[in-house]
């Protein structure tokens, strides 16, 4: 790796064309002083399935493989998560444990924000919150195609258009 | 007539604003709220009654994800992504259901923050369902097995977890059961004649106990 870790939101330059990073400046700033950014290298677990959310992980640079495991060991992938994707927002919210196993497919840049700092802001910043709701529609109905997929055997009906 | 859970507490502002803009209506059995595939007119929040939500191909296969129970909101992720509703909801009791308009939930949820973290939350809830049903039906080795887990599922809900012998009341029929965990109905029906023959379970009406919950959690697990 190179090029040298983009710590600060505000200078990022990839920020506009990312759902949860296009927020108004004094919510960026907030996000900026809790969030502590690491690299990853490839292979890194970031969360195994069915431990306590500890909080989220933004993927600022890099791509996850979001995956669920059965008692006997066979693994499922659910979706691979590319830049600007956060992880963890479902069970970190909720407190429940988390759903699913991440792990890193290249050298990565994760940014990770505890629980408890989470909640705070998006208590505090309003925007946040309603990019989190967005962002947990679009989970959910990634989600719903893997139910489908797996339990009809096919992807999205035909006649279904995506409506914007 | 029990009230919207997830609206319940929150301040008194936002009760008020969201008593503006939901239309209360009541629903027969059997109705159809609405079908995946549709365009998303808004949600429907559940107070009464009991919801089937199912994924349907378009050989007419179709899966059931759950049912719904009062408190719900359904069609959650269409009415803020814009997306067509994933889900067909068809009423399996008679229903009461808060119908909300997709502008008006939207900005509802604009000016509500705390509105916007409960929904947050509720859709959490779901993400974890999908997901608990992605590793279900596709990691799952036999019909015998997800029935299993399905029962046990079941039993845990009503507060019977703890009992010796819980019991469940079957809400659905063989076929919906079917269309729950991906087989067929006569699979059901053999796989229920096995687990009463092998003193599992034990019918009586509609009511079903389970005699044997270490056998059956064994078969929930052969994986």
């Amino acid at each position: 790796m190179a090029s040298a870790i983009q710590t600060s939101c505000v200078e990022c330059v990839s920020r506009s064309d990312r759902l949860f990073c296009d927020l108004p400046a004094d919510a960026l700033e907030a996000f900026n002083r809790i969030k502590t950014v690491s690299p990853h290298p490839r292979g890194n677990v970031l969360f195994r399935e069915a431990t306590p959310a500890r909080g989220i992980y933004l993927l600022c640079e890099g791509k996850a493989r979001l995956s669920v495991c059965s008692e006997s060991g066979k693994r499922l992938t659910l979706r691979i998560a590319g830049p600007g994707e956060v992880l963890g927002i479902s069970a970190a919210l909720s407190g429940t444990p988390y759903e699913v196993t991440a792990e890193t497919l290249e050298d990565s840049q994760v940014a990770f924000v505890k629980r408890k700092d989470l909640l705070q802001f998006l208590h505090d910043y309003r925007e946040a919150c309603l990019q989190v709701v967005h962002l947990l529609s679009e989970d959910l109905h990634v989600a719903y195609d893997r139910v489908r997929a797996v339990g009809l055997g096919r992807t999205r009906h035909p006649r279904v258009v995506h409506v914007n | 007539m029990r009230a919207d859970r997830i609206f319940c507490d929150l301040p008194a502002s936002a009760l008020q604003a969201f008593e503006t803009i939901k239309y209360a209506t009541a629903y027969p059995k059997g109705a159809v709220l609405f079908v995946e595939g549709q365009a998303p007119r808004g949600i429907f929040v559940l107070c009464k009654g009991r919801v089937k939500l199912s994924i349907c191909a378009s050989d007419g296969k179709t899966l059931i994800l759950k049912i719904a129970e009062p408190g719900e909101v359904l069609g959650l992720s269409a009415t803020v992504s814009g997306k067509p509703y994933e889900l067909t909801a068809e009423t399996i009791d008679p229903c009461q259901v808060n119908f909300v308009k997709r502008e008006d939930f939207l900005r509802f949820l604009r000016d509500h923050s705390e509105a916007c973290f409960k929904v947050a939350e509720q859709l959490s809830e779901k993400y974890n369902n999908a997901c608990h049903e992605v590793r279900s039906l596709g990691l799952s080795h036999s019909a015998a097995e997800k029935l299993a887990k399905l029962l046990l599922e079941w039993s845990s809900k009503n507060g019977e977890a703890a009992k010796q012998e819980p019991r469940l009341k079957l809400a659905l029929t063989h076929e919906e059961i079917a269309q729950m965990i991906g087989t067929s109905r006569e699979t059901v029906t053999r796989l229920f004649a096995d687990l009463k023959k092998r003193q599992i379970v034990q019918a009586k009406g509609s009511t079903l106990v389970i005699r044997n919950k270490s056998a059956l959690r064994v078969l929930a697990s052969n994986g």
